[in-house]
């Protein structure tokens, strides 16, 4: 028999038959494919450009040279006259406030000469309502200066404002330094030569890299939350591979007959093997076409939720457009074709194994899965070991690889597991669904547990999704637990501020000088935290350094250390190059209490001590914190970005606030009640965790329409028997009853097996790969109310499933349902 | 009660679907107690007659009255209500619910009709049918006959007025027919249902009271 003809008759024409059944299974394949692909296109786009977008105006840069706290501009003398075909352009990159409206980007570079005009972007024209020609108003730290717009840049989607380097100077008073030195080598030089030369030009602590270099940087700082995303994409794919595998064992299960024959008629095992992975090769790459286009839709949906939480949390970037190549198109299609032709392995190479005369006999094949449920529950039992082994290792290249390979080993157990669940389940309820009124309990669990392997399957499908539903939930509410404790703990100043503007991560612009003075003449302040950060290289990722009063955070006991009485450890701050770090930079770069960390700051290694680690959930970046008298030594005369008020015993706190804001009214200043502070951390919390629910709702759509396939499949099986019982005397209502029992049977074992399963997970969400990938540590609080809901829930959906297929059932005619003739 | 007429089928015609004629005007009446064996070659018309006896499917043309009801003018509703209460059915392939033992295969019908003591009504029909030790096996472990034994225990159940027999031993061995044969004598004669089997077998013909001889769906002599 030709391949095309065995394709054609064997493959597509089974697949036309059962139209509804096939066009769900390729809405399931299509949903998981959807999500990998959406959240992979929304994650590019939305972490964007991290370059600077004035390429317009210095050209094109081969290398940049940079330094923790700012480069020195007396470096330029020396570098534009090492013996090289290149050019070198210092570059000021600041936040500046325009007014009291918001803030942008200043880049000072030396392409502008006059000092009085300024290019913007696009986008910060359009914010601001800026023309060519307009006159604009920056606000540095303590000055303010005009411009007049020459031009706006077009295509821009971040705000920024480029002048003279002389005039951003002095707009920021930062004379003497500058954020990096531009290096743009000539066409025909040795650019590698001429690094060297750069390099042996500046101080050690001194890098020099390439402006890709710091995309790459900041793409690092993003990988944990990227992979944890993806990871969670993979979950609904995984159900859709075991939708597959149902599907794929039902056809061979229903054409055990067909299969007989064509062994009969010389068809070889490895020809019955090619039809079984044919047609999940056909559902799994029309599945993928699909899912590509409704990945693209839902990529635009996703981007705005990405895009916020990395500039809320990790780095200022802008959303590019969403793309798909060809390339990522073809190796969607062939990824969903994979996927589904390994999911359906196992059933095609039993139907290839099958005998002719055994392919006409059903009841062997349950038997069979009947007998194999021991050997299961010892693979099951390793599996579980296997994940609990695999727990105690660390992360590899920084991702908790092996944490999430125990997740698979842990959902491959209750896999197995679930046959003996299922059986065991429905036995212990045997009394209770005997009491379902019109006999539709007993013939529910019956049946179930008459098709045990496949009913076993979509069980487990389902109970992965609940599972990853439950893990997640416990995961971010423990998480948010965790972190409203420690807001209430740490956060203990009355009232908080900032430079007015989007707060972004990694960006502290700084306060005008008169601004601290301001605040600790007004009456009813007791203590005036002021704080300076800046974004620094630590082992190539970045971080936080940053330094404030260690009596007053010693005073008010701001701080929670891991081990060690903090009074002591903040004592011994002050004058001395000791620092405390944050529990997640400590986990990131593997440091304990009393190690010494190098850090370049300006143009000197500063060896400071670590005397202690403390619990910090404001950001997974990391911080090092000094006193302010440690940082003086280094770097000194740095602005404050930062204030904590502490206010007096028996003042009132609003009123105070109300104060501050008159006599701070012409500084860009923010300023928030520490309960205002506290309501937006716990929002941007919950932004963050948005497109996490997102996925998991496909993840169970995705389960439910599995669920519906099978519960259609299994009315389709027993038309039969339907058929009989009708013949028995039930009617229309009883007929739906009964499958819709099933349904809610179903509902039932995968919302337990589910619990357990996600109990599981959720310890390996928080204990290990959490804590590998960002260095929390997070306190087990399990929602108990929610997950009770959301599991009532999904019971419900499930039931709804099997609204269909019980109609179907009852519209069963008898007479044919039943004939011999 | 014996005598009484249980099924009526006055000049009934059914043309299937693509003009198939399956029945082209056929009156006939059962009694109750007795057993009327249809019998002919196939596509003679026999099943189609049983199922209108049973009343699963509707004449074209006619009229069918099954314990006192007209069929035709019922709603899914008291169809189903007959089936119930007073159809009992059997068939020559079992068809047993592979998942139910034999003993819940035939509560199944109480247990449909919401009846009291089910249980109990079950094990005497299982007993009476001679299997009250195969109550816990699954329909794999019965054979043959011990299978259209407890599909007869079902079908008896409730007590029905009319019981339709589909070559109720076409798929049996001798021994095994013959027992299943005097179980049916035994129906009629102990539960008065009016007994209606469609049966090529001569044994099977050979324990009826009437002898109904069917050719292309038309009844050719009733002896």
């Amino acid at each position: 028999m030709r391949f095309a003809a065995l394709i054609r008759q064997f493959v597509l024409r089974p697949l036309r038959r059962d139209k509804l059944r096939s066009g769900l299974t390729i809405l399931s394949v299509a949903l998981g494919v959807a999500v990998v692909i959406a959240v992979d296109l929304a994650s590019d786009a939305a972490t964007g450009s991290f370059q600077s977008s004035i390429t317009s105006l210095v050209g094109k840069v081969d290398y940049e040279v940079s330094a923790n706290g700012g480069v020195d501009e007396r470096l330029m003398a020396p570098l534009t006259a090492l013996p090289v075909n290149a050019q070198f352009a210092a570059v000021i990159e600041q936040p500046v406030a325009i007014g009291l409206k918001g803030s942008v980007t200043l880049f000072g570079v030396e392409s502008l000469v006059d000092s009085a005009v300024a290019v913007v972007s696009s986008d910060a024209a359009e914010r601001f309502g800026w023309k060519a020609g307009s006159t604009i108003e920056l606000r540095g730290r303590d000055r303010t200066a005009r411009f007049q717009v020459q031009k706006i840049v077009g295509g821009q989607s971040v705000g920024w404002v480029a002048v003279d380097i002389a005039a951003a100077q002095q707009l920021l008073d930062s004379y003497g330094r500058i954020d990096r030195i531009e290096v743009m080598v000539a066409q025909g030089e040795d650019a590698a030569g001429v690094a060297r030369m750069v390099r042996a030009a500046v101080p050690s602590t001194y890098d020099v890299t390439t402006p890709g270099a710091r995309s790459e940087e900041n793409q690092r700082m993003l990988r944990a939350f990227r992979w944890n995303l993806r990871i969670l994409s993979y979950i609904s794919l995984l159900v859709g591979a075991f939708l597959i595998y149902n599907t794929i064992a039902v056809s061979v299960v229903r054409r055990r007959a067909e299969i007989g024959i064509l062994r009969a008629l010389g068809v070889s095992a490895r020809g019955v093997l090619a039809i079984f992975l044919g047609e999940a090769a056909m559902l799994g790459a029309i599945g993928s076409v699909v899912g590509i286009g409704l990945g693209r839709v839902l990529a635009s949906g996703m981007v705005g939720m990405i895009s916020d939480t990395v500039n809320s949390i990790f780095i200022t970037s802008a959303p590019a457009a969403v793309a798909i190549s060809w390339i990522s198109a073809a190796a969607a299609i062939g990824t969903g074709t994979a996927v589904a032709m390994v999911a359906a392995l196992i059933p095609a190479r039993e139907a290839a194994r099958v005998a002719p005369a055994e392919a006409m006999r059903r009841e062997a094949r349950e038997h069979e899965a009947r007998l194999h449920v021991r050997r299961d529950l010892v693979v099951a039992a390793i599996a579980a070991a296997a994940a609990v082994v695999l727990s105690q290792f660390g992360p590899i290249g920084g991702r908790p690889v092996l944490g999430y390979v125990a997740t698979l080993f842990a959902v491959g157990a209750a896999a197995m597991i679930s046959p003996a669940f299922v059986g065991g389940v429905i036995h212990l309820l045997r009394g209770v669904l005997r009491r379902i009124p019109g006999a539709a309990g007993l013939i529910a669990g019956r049946s179930l547990s008459a098709s045990l392997a496949r009913t076993s399957i979509v069980v487990t499908a389902l109970a992965t999704a609940i599972s990853m539903m439950i893990s997640v939930g416990i995961m971010v509410a423990s998480f948010r637990e965790t972190v409203q404790v420690w807001l209430e703990d740490q956060l203990r100043a009355d009232i908080y501020m900032r430079a007015e503007g989007q707060p972004t991560a990694g960006i502290f612009p700084p306060l005008a000088q008169a601004v601290v003075p301001i605040i600790a003449r007004t009456p009813g302040v007791e203590d005036v935290d002021a704080f300076h950060a800046f974004t620094f290289q630590y082992e190539g990722e970045k971080a936080t350094f940053g330094a404030g009063i260690s009596s007053i955070v010693q005073r008010h006991n701001t701080l929670r250390f891991l081990d060690g009485d903090a009074v002591a450890i903040l004592q011994s701050l002050p004058g001395r190059d000791r620092v405390v770090v944050s529990e997640p930079f400590a986990n990131k770069h593997r440091v304990h209490k009393g190690d010494v960390l190098k850090i370049a700051l300006g143009d000197r290694v500063a060896a400071m001590t670590v005397a202690g680690i403390y619990y910090d959930y404001s950001s997974d970046r990391g911080f090092v914190i000094s006193d302010w008298t440690t940082l003086e030594k280094y770097l000194p005369q740095q602005p404050v970005t930062n204030i904590a008020v502490y206010v007096g015993k028996g003042a009132d706190a609003t009123a105070v606030r109300r104060e501050l804001e008159l006599r701070l009214a012409e500084f860009p200043v923010a300023i928030a009640p520490n309960a205002t502070l506290r309501r937006g951390a716990v929002e941007v919390f919950d932004r963050t965790f948005a497109v996490t629910w997102a996925l998991e709702a496909i993840a169970i759509i995705v389960a439910m329409l599995g669920t519906a396939n099978s519960l259609l499949a299994l009315v389709l099986d027993r038309r039969r028997e339907i058929g009989l019982i009708r013949y028995l005397g039930a009617d229309d209502g009883q007929v739906r009853r009964m499958v819709l029992t099933e349904a809610g049977l179903v509902g039932l074992l995968a919302a337990g097996l589910g619990l357990m399963l996600g109990a599981a997970l959720s310890l390996e969400l928080i204990y290990v790969i959490n804590k590998q990938s960002f260095g929390w540590t997070i306190q087990f609080h399990p929602p108990l109310v929610l997950l009770g809901g959301a599991l009532l829930l999904v019971w419900v959906f499930t039931i709804a499933a099997g609204i269909y297929p019980a109609r179907f059932a009852a519209k069963l005619q008898p007479v044919e349902a039943v004939h011999e003739e | 009660m014996t005598g009484t007429t249980a099924v009526r089928i006055r000049n009934v015609r059914k043309t299937y679907e693509g003009g198939v004629e399956a029945l082209r005007g056929v009156s006939l009446e059962l009694a109750a107690g007795g057993i009327t064996a249809l019998v002919g070659r196939s596509g003679c018309g026999k099943t189609t007659l049983l199922n209108l006896c049973g009343a699963m499917d509707f004449p074209t043309s006619g009229e069918v009255e099954v314990a006192g009801l007209i069929t035709s003018g019922l709603g899914d509703a008291a169809l189903t209500g007959l089936r119930r209460g007073k159809i009992g059915f059997v068939f020559q392939f079992f068809q047993l619910l592979p998942s139910l033992t034999a003993l819940e295969n035939v509560e199944l019908p109480l247990l449909l009709a919401g009846a009291k003591n089910v249980r109990a009504t079950a094990r005497e029909r299982l007993a009476w049918v001679g299997l009250p030790e195969k109550a816990d096996a699954l329909p794999y472990q019965l054979s043959g006959g011990q299978m259209q034994r407890v599909a007869i225990a079902r079908a008896l159940a409730h007590n029905p007025a009319i019981l339709v027999a589909d070559e109720p031993t076409g798929n049996l061995d001798t021994a095994s027919g013959d027992l299943v044969l005097r179980l049916i004598r035994r129906a009629a004669d102990e539960f008065g249902s009016a007994v209606v089997m469609a049966t090529h077998s001569a044994e099977a013909a050979a324990i009826a009271d009437v002898r109904v001889q069917m050719r292309d769906g038309l009844i050719e002599s009733v002896t």
